[in-house]
């Protein structure tokens, strides 16, 4: 490690942000867990069993360790019963129904140990549903809760609308007026264009072969 | 500010503060601040550290390599933050001694956490470190966070852990000691003898208690003197690392 580096890691591990990020995501976990209202949540079948997920964006493991109905998040990896070595890109292919397999074959993922309790812990975190309206009704109202959603629903309707106008008339502009990129269609001709060439070379090559054997024998 | 020299003091004398005392008389006196702050013990450490003591803490359990089934001494273990984590480590095979010289530190420690439903895999005992009433080699880890500068005869305690701990085991020594640039020792100082009491006076109506707190992380040894220390009393491999600039230090050290 240069100094620099060596210099980063002991300011990191002087202002303790692993620490702080491990208990940051235990409070938030926790709480999800117990605003949890999906009944399929179920952590009794992973009591006392740890998995370690250490990924390529942070430099040490993090440990979630189940006792009870809690989850206990450290740093420790010296006991895990199940290590996933993976980066964030990754871990969201896999939320995103990509095969496990796949993705090891392809060595994005590195699993050691018991695979059970990472699909566990990947089940609890997919089931986990918060009826938010009705835990913001408890602190402010149901009428103001049910407003402020409907706020809510329409802010994102129009970010969306926002979102896919943008991308459409940027692409456009891209395309047509700074003509930086193709079309999927130019693409499509330009490939069709070139295969006719790759055709037309290797007919050209099968007729130089052939004379180039009708003039061996006058050579000879 | 000045201190005074804890070395120049007679043999049957101890520091307690800036104070010299007899050393007879050193536990009941610290006996007495402890008393006076159990209750407001865990809403003074989170007011007094912003918070911090939290990841000092967290930082002693990543450090110590507990694992299911292992057995833990927290000592001087207080209001039991380090005994929660452990006992939701070591799991039901394991177990955890909370073990405190103070009865109101102890009863408050052990309400809390049977409040938390921690209650399987927990004892509690009243202890002196100086002569742990445990068997030799116990212990697969030992832990004192915030309490070696309150016991009279640290090096007889330190003694003491060895003898209990097994080999292979670590001890973790989380304590106070000697912030490492100037520019932070003299707010931390301002911070110490100015804000310090007058919370401890505001919040726990007890602005001794807190004027002692500050006296005592003064008098005691700083992080090289700490690990020489832990090196005589027969620990190996002994290390530290200063947390927070060094406001803090977490020692560690092995028995082979």
């Amino acid at each position: 490690m240069n100094t620099a580096a060596l210099t980063t890691h002991n300011l990191g591990s002087q202002l303790m942000l692993k620490q702080a990020l491990a208990l940051a995501l235990e409070k938030i976990i926790n709480q999800a867990l117990k605003l949890n209202i999906n009944k399929n949540v179920e952590l009794k079948p992973v009591n006392e069993k740890c998995l370690t997920i250490i990924l390529d964006e942070l430099n040490f493991p993090l440990s979630f360790s189940v006792f009870q109905q809690q989850i206990l998040v450290t740093s420790l990896d010296e006991n895990s019963d199940c290590s996933i070595i993976s980066s964030v890109k990754t871990l969201k292919e896999l939320q995103q129904n990509q095969q496990l397999t796949e993705l090891i074959k392809q060595d994005k993922l590195d699993i050691t140990g018991d695979i059970k309790i990472a699909q566990h812990f990947a089940n609890i975190a997919q089931n986990l549903t918060i009826d938010w309206q009705s835990e913001l009704a408890k602190y402010i109202g149901d009428v103001a809760t049910y407003k402020l959603t409907r706020v809510a629903k329409t802010l994102a309707d129009k970010f969306n609308f926002l979102k896919t106008q943008v991308q459409s008339d940027s692409s456009e502009y891209i395309v047509h007026e700074q003509k930086l990129v193709v079309t999927a269609q130019q693409l499509d001709d330009f490939y069709k264009q070139v295969n006719k060439i790759d055709e037309q070379t290797d007919q050209l090559m099968l007729r130089l072969t052939a004379i180039e054997q009708r003039l061996q024998p006058t050579k000879g | 500010m000045s201190t005074p020299d804890p070395q120049n003091n007679q043999d049957n004398s101890t520091h307690f503060g800036f104070k010299t005392v007899d050393k007879t008389e050193k536990a009941s006196m610290v006996a007495d601040v402890f008393h006076s702050v159990a209750k407001q013990y865990d809403i003074m450490n989170d007011l007094m550290s912003f918070g911090i003591h939290r990841l000092w803490k967290r930082f002693t359990i990543d450090a110590s390599g507990v694992r299911p089934g292992n057995k833990i001494l927290d000592l001087a273990g207080g209001t039991g933050d380090l005994t929660a984590k452990f006992s939701k480590l070591v799991g039901k095979e394991g177990k955890v001694i909370l073990a405190d010289i103070n009865s109101s530190m102890l009863n408050v420690g052990r309400d809390k956490l049977r409040d938390k439903g921690l209650v399987q895999n927990i004892e509690y005992v009243q202890a002196n470190a100086e002569c742990l009433p445990f068997d030799d080699n116990t212990f697969d880890i030992i832990t004192i966070a915030f309490g070696l500068r309150n016991v009279t005869d640290k090096d007889k305690a330190l003694a003491s852990m060895y003898r209990v701990l097994k080999p292979g085991g670590r001890l973790l020594v989380l304590e106070f000691s000697k912030p490492e640039h100037e520019l932070l020792n003299k707010a931390y100082d301002f911070y110490s003898f100015n804000i310090l009491p007058k919370m401890g006076e505001l919040v726990a109506k007890d602005g001794d208690s807190y004027q002692y707190l500050a006296e005592s992380i003064r008098m005691h040894p700083d992080q090289e003197t700490l690990k020489e220390m832990m090196n005589n009393a027969g620990f190996e491999q002994t290390s530290y690392h200063n947390l927070t600039g060094g406001v803090v230090a977490l020692h560690k050290g092995y028995k082979f």
